[in-house]
């Protein structure tokens, strides 16, 4: 028996299976963009689309009826689908959306003559009424439900697509109407979220629960290939918005310069033959994937930090980065907080008023006895930004002179805090601290208790639950059996109002108020803040809002992470992805390479 | 040049002899270590963080700290009374369910009984190992002893194999039958005449259960379906499959090398006991991967 | 009786006697993963979800049936091979299974190759050298391949590899061709050849060592018989069954357990990750088509490998 020989055999056999893998070769694209995102769209069905990896797909491959400007910050809703932003009647009540002509769904075998016809406004109706029928699954019915006239008549009535809902009905062929039960100006953001993206029935009721894993848009790009690793979509060669005002999309020449965005001014978009978004969640890989080229964007991943910055505050690349890269350092739209759960009466709301205070003291104590700033250091390379209450510094509403105070380490205070309200060691009540089970969030549980017990909470009083699975904690989180935990929440629109539904106390659990936060008072602030329109009224009443829920220590934070972008110096673009977006890639250009 | 050995004797060269004798004495280290953690000697301060994030070695912190600034070497110190604990429960549990279900198999082999009990087994084997593990963690979640339960419900079957062909051997070699015929009941027969003659193969069952349990335990922490509040090398190594990105190696090296002593001298011993109690049996179902 | 109806006789009726296992498997794996397992509901829900809400999706995913009507319905989807959608995407389960399992065979096939071929080399080299340094020294690299935990294994090649050498991809699957192939499978075969092969090794060992103590391997090596005929048409040849016997019994047990950490640590899109996804997120339908095919696929290679016996050694008539 030769070695030699087996050996040939075996090589010989590694090749066959190498080659069983055909790369999808369908000629060679001029322009390719390659996108790297840190996780996977499990649909790309619309409905499901409440993330951030499945809206960024989306939102390219189909259209919503609005969308944000490419560069204006704060944040500005432009017109996408619809021909020019929605008239809205006096009373706020009657909103007329006018669709652009001629856009087509891409072409595909759910059509007659495998020919995309023109998208009309009965598609709108369609696509936003799919959300209430059982089988879809949404994800965004609760951004409708409860606001547009009749509409839950229809949905008792069976959310049949073939009869009339009242308060939302196609006028004529490019008019669509909605018709509201109470003024809701947050409506024009749902509208741009990947949720209400525009679908066609046909693809719908053709592909069925397939629907998720074979997209018909009409957005700028086509799904060509999709598995766990990555998307690739070509240029929809049917997509035309006329050209790119860069004025319109907020460019500023100074501010803007290094972006190098000028020339693509009237030139019509999308600029790229070829996208292709790769699913890289493992934060080394991605940044090995960068450096080597294979993809030409990375969000830097905080264990490497260190490697591309400077200076952390302020915050500053290394010159050697910024010569070789476009850089962006830009806080998340979101944040995230621990929340006590005020349902359970050892530690939340309770009746007589004296337990009451005392629970509060506790919550105020355990708040007082956390330290942010380590939380900062340890998990976040201290880039984070810290901030009291719910309302993070990127909004209008953000209030820079609100005291700090909350969000500060203080032991002092902590201890005398509980020394105040009676609360020894023997009298304090076990908390289930709620845990998804991964390493981070073990580690940040024992950083949690460790600081507890700095001030006097011993060990045995809080007892983790962990749970292997998001499913898992979200349901002790809605049936209300965790007494504390840790929460992200993402901003899908740029008004305080999303984050400050997390304490309405009609969306308790399983709503978004995981806090179970009762307090009317607070609610009808809420309800009257929610009906304004932007200005200074409103301002005002988030800002109390919010100091509401910092005077009763609901929660413990907030800390907003700093995301850092890097790019190819000849990708030209702003890889802003926050308000659960991906409008962007449709403006990226590739120049020659260097 | 091949010259040809003599094979008939059983060689026992003194090094192999030595290698015991070290194995022994790692294992008693280990037990030590462990019965300090169990009697709060040393090592119960495991969850305190003591320093700073990522320190080097120093005098208060001998093998440095983690991200949190907790003492690597106390974890690791502590994580040695849960791997006993987790060894031995399981290794207890599954030898008693193993032995009992393999030696009424066996003794009425043949029988619906045995053909229950070897469906049972088979079943059980027919799923993959650690989906099945896995599974059972997740079903009993939250449960304290998820994890201890999946691995006994998991191992108990090469056990009861092993028993199982033991007792239809000793049964074959007559003094059963004699029993059997002086009017014993079933039950007399197995725990009187039977199990007796079982202990060394449960014994070196029990050790390779052991071994198999403290592995598992690994991976399932490092699939963050292990261990509830509490630390384990398994929860280090997980950890530390952060930490090597960032370019922190110690608690890797630390907790590895804990491990990789206690399953070494723990598959030696159980090698000796193997051969010198019966050379013949061979384990071939264990754990392959983990 | 002909042989060949004997035969025919003999694979229906192991076949037959693999029903009350796949019956079993089937039961059990239910029960654990969809009447204990998670609640895939609350993971696909809304932002802001209420009660009528989450009842309405639990009905959608009927999960209000009864438990023997789930089982038996979908005991009759496997029996017809209808496998349904994933909970996910939406993508049907059979287009996931034929997507993801070719990559796990081409990403386990050369480490298993590998790993039993290495394996049996090596214990060739131990059974002949019985005793001597050699023996001592193969002995105690594979009890310390034994000692190794495959964990440490993963970690301290992606350390090695990935983070410090930086040579080969540690994460992922992009494979496009043979170069690509290579640089991807180096890490995973590397690991999975240094995971099974202190197994492999003892237990063939053990089984060439009984092969050598027979008489006649004794008598042609006192005739002086090359080292090399002896292995191959005496020692080989009387071991072949059980060596036979565990490398298939291993494959089942392998495509699972052996993919499932690999591939959910290194994020390659194979059978095991799936399956752990599926775990996790409670996908049901992806869980029992893999349990319910794998206890189908054990069956047969239960069958088989008695078969194999059979044919290797007409001398065993299995009752």
């Amino acid at each position: 028996m030769s070695f030699a020989r087996a050996a040939c055999a075996a090589i010989a056999a590694m090749l066959i299976l190498a080659a069983c893998d055909q790369p999808g070769s369908d000629g060679r694209d001029r322009v390719v963009y390659r996108h790297a995102i840190d996780g996977m769209p499990a649909s790309l069905d619309p409905a499901h689309a409440a993330n951030v990896y499945s809206s960024t797909l989306v939102v390219n491959l189909y259209d919503t009826l609005f969308r944000y400007r490419y560069l204006s910050r704060p944040y500005e809703l432009a017109p996408n689908l619809a021909s020019g932003m929605p008239e809205v009647s006096e009373d706020g009540l009657t909103w007329t959306i006018r669709l652009r002509e001629n856009v087509r769904f891409a072409d595909d075998p759910a059509f007659p003559d495998n020919r995309g016809r023109e998208v009309t406004a009965s598609d709108v109706v369609y696509s936003l009424g799919r959300h209430f029928d059982p089988a879809t699954r949404s994800q965004g019915a609760w951004l409708w439900r409860g606001k547009i006239t009749g509409l839950e008549e229809w949905i008792d009535g069976g959310a049949d697509p073939d009869r009339r809902i009242p308060g939302l009905h196609a006028a004529d062929d490019m008019t669509v109407v909605i018709e509201l039960t109470e003024p809701y100006p947050q409506l024009a953001h749902t509208l741009a979220m990947a949720l209400s993206a525009i679908v066609p029935r046909e693809a719908v009721e053709h592909y069925g629960r397939e629907f998720g894993v074979r997209p018909v848009g009409s957005g700028p790009f086509l799904l060509k290939q999709f598995d766990e690793t990555r998307a690739v979509l070509k240029r929809n060669l049917d997509f035309d918005r006329g050209a790119l005002d860069l004025a319109a999309e907020g460019h500023d020449p100074q501010r803007h310069a290094e972006l190098g965005l000028g020339s693509l001014d009237g030139e019509a978009y999308p600029f790229i033959d070829r996208l292709e978004i790769h699913f890289i969640a493992e934060p080394t890989t991605r940044w090995n994937s960068f450096v080597a080229g294979e993809v030409d964007n990375v969000m830097v991943p905080p264990e490497q930090a260190d490697r591309v910055l400077d200076s952390h505050d302020p915050l500053r690349f290394s010159p050697e980065i910024e010569q070789r890269y476009h850089t962006l350092a830009e806080p998340e739209a979101g944040f995230v907080l621990y929340g006590f759960n005020m349902a359970n009466e050892d530690i939340g709301h309770h009746p007589d008023e004296q337990i009451d205070s005392a629970n509060r003291a506790l919550r105020c104590a355990m708040r007082q006895a956390f330290d942010w700033q380590e939380r900062n250091d340890t998990f976040y390379q201290g880039l984070g930004q810290v901030f009291p209450g719910v309302i993070p510094p990127f909004l209008d509403a953000f209030d820079p002179a609100l005291d700090a105070g909350s969000t500060a380490r203080d032991p002092q205070q902590a201890r005398s805090l509980l020394q105040a309200h009676e609360w020894t060691p023997e009298t304090l009540p076990q908390l289930t601290y709620g845990l998804e089970a991964s390493v981070h969030q073990r580690q940040m549980f024992e950083q949690f208790r460790a600081r507890m017990s700095a001030v006097g909470i011993p060990q045995d009083r809080l007892r983790s639950r962990s749970f292997a699975s998001f499913g898992d904690f979200s349901r002790a989180i809605a049936n209300r059996e965790l007494d504390l935990f840790l929460m992200g929440w993402t901003m899908a629109w740029p008004d305080a109002q999303y984050a400050l539904q997390l304490f309405y106390g009609p969306n308790a659990a399983p709503g978004a108020n995981s806090f179970n936060y009762d307090n009317p008072e607070f609610d009808r602030l809420f309800e009257r803040a929610a009906a304004l329109e932007e200005g200074e009224e409103r301002t005002a009443l988030y800002r109390q809002l919010n100091e509401m829920v910092i005077d009763d220590c609901v929660h413990i934070g907030s800390l907003s992470r700093t995301r850092l972008h890097l790019w190819h110096r000849h990708v030209r673009m702003l890889p802003d992805r926050e308000m659960l977006g991906g409008y962007f890639l449709r403006f990226v250009d590739i120049g020659a390479a260097p | 040049m091949n010259t040809v050995r003599t094979l008939s004797v059983h060689k026992r060269p003194w090094s192999v002899v030595r290698t015991d004798h070290i194995a022994t004495l790692v294992a008693i280290a280990y037990l030590a270590a462990a019965l300090g953690v169990w009697l709060g000697l040393w090592a119960d301060n495991w969850a305190e963080i003591t320093g700073t994030m990522w320190a080097d070695p120093s005098a208060a912190h001998w093998l440095g700290t983690n991200r949190l600034g907790q003492d690597i070497l106390v974890r690791a110190v502590a994580s040695t009374a849960t791997a006993f604990e987790v060894g031995l429960a399981v290794a207890l549990s599954s030898s008693i369910i193993g032995g009992l279900l393999g030696a009424v198999a066996g003794h009425f082999n043949g029988s619906p009984v045995d053909e229950l009990i070897l469906w049972l087994k088979g079943t059980i084997d027919a799923i993959p190992f650690y989906l099945l593990v896995v599974a059972i963690a997740f079903a009993l979640q939250g449960h304290a002893m998820a994890m201890h339960l999946a691995m006994i419900l998991a191992f108990w079957t090469t056990t009861a194999r092993v028993v199982r062909a033991e007792t239809i051997r000793i049964g074959q070699s007559g003094f059963i039958e004699a029993a059997r015929a002086g009017g014993s009941t079933a039950s007399r027969i197995i725990f009187r005449h039977l199990l007796p003659n079982l202990v060394h193969v449960l014994l070196v069952q029990a050790t390779l259960v052991f071994v198999a349990a403290i592995k598992a335990e690994v991976v399932l922490s490092f699939l963050g379906i292990g261990l509830q509040d509490s630390i384990s090398w398994g929860l280090m190594l997980a950890e530390a499959g952060q930490d090597i990105m960032a370019g922190q190696y110690m608690n890797f090296l630390v907790a590895s090398l804990c491990l990789f002593g206690l399953v070494m001298a723990a598959s030696l011993l159980a090698d000796r006991l193997q051969d010198r109690l019966d050379p013949r049996t061979r384990h071939q179902r264990s754990v392959d991967i983990g | 009786m002909t042989p060949r109806i004997e035969l025919l006789r003999f694979i229906t009726r192991k076949l037959a006697a693999a029903l009350p296992l796949i019956f079993g498997v089937t039961l059990i794996s239910f029960t654990l993963t969809v009447h204990f397992g998670p609640d895939p509901a609350y993971a696909m829900l809304g932002k802001n979800p209420t009660a009528a809400d989450v009842a309405a999706l639990q009905r959608e995913l009927g999960q209000d049936q009864p438990f023997w009507q789930r089982y038996a319905s979908y005991l009759h989807r496997l029996a017809t091979l209808d496998l349904g959608h994933t909970e996910s995407s939406g993508e049907k389960v059979r287009d996931l299974l034929g997507r993801t399992l070719p990559v796990s065979i081409r990403l386990l096939a050369p480490g298993f190759v590998l790993g039993t071929g290495l394996a049996l080399l090596l214990a060739m080299f131990a059974a002949w050298h019985r005793g001597g340094r050699l023996d001592r020294l193969i002995t105690g690299i594979s009890v310390i391949g034994m000692s190794l935990s495959f964990v440490i294994i993963i970690i301290a090649l992606q350390a090695v590899f990935g983070v410090w050498l930086g040579w080969f991809p540690v994460r992922g699957w992009e494979v496009h061709g043979p170069a690509s192939y290579l640089a991807h499978v180096t890490i995973p075969t590397l690991a999975f050849v240094l995971a099974s092969i202190g197994y492999n090794t003892r237990f063939f060992r053990a089984m060439l060592v009984n092969a050598m103590s027979t008489d006649h391997v004794r008598t042609a090596r006192a005739y002086g018989a090359s080292p090399t005929h002896i292995m191959r048409y005496h020692v080989l040849r009387g071991c072949l069954l059980p060596i036979t016997t565990r490398i298939v019994y291993s494959v089942p047990a392998l495509a699972i357990s052996g993919s499932l950490l690999l591939e959910s640590h290194f994020s390659i899109p194979g059978i095991g990750r799936v399956t752990y996804q599926a775990i996790l997120s409670g996908d049901q339908p992806v869980l029992i088509a893999v349990v319910g095919l794998s206890a189908v696929a054990f069956a047969l290679t239960v069958t088989v490998a008695d078969l194999l016996c059979r044919l290797a050694d007409p001398r065993i008539r299995l009752a």
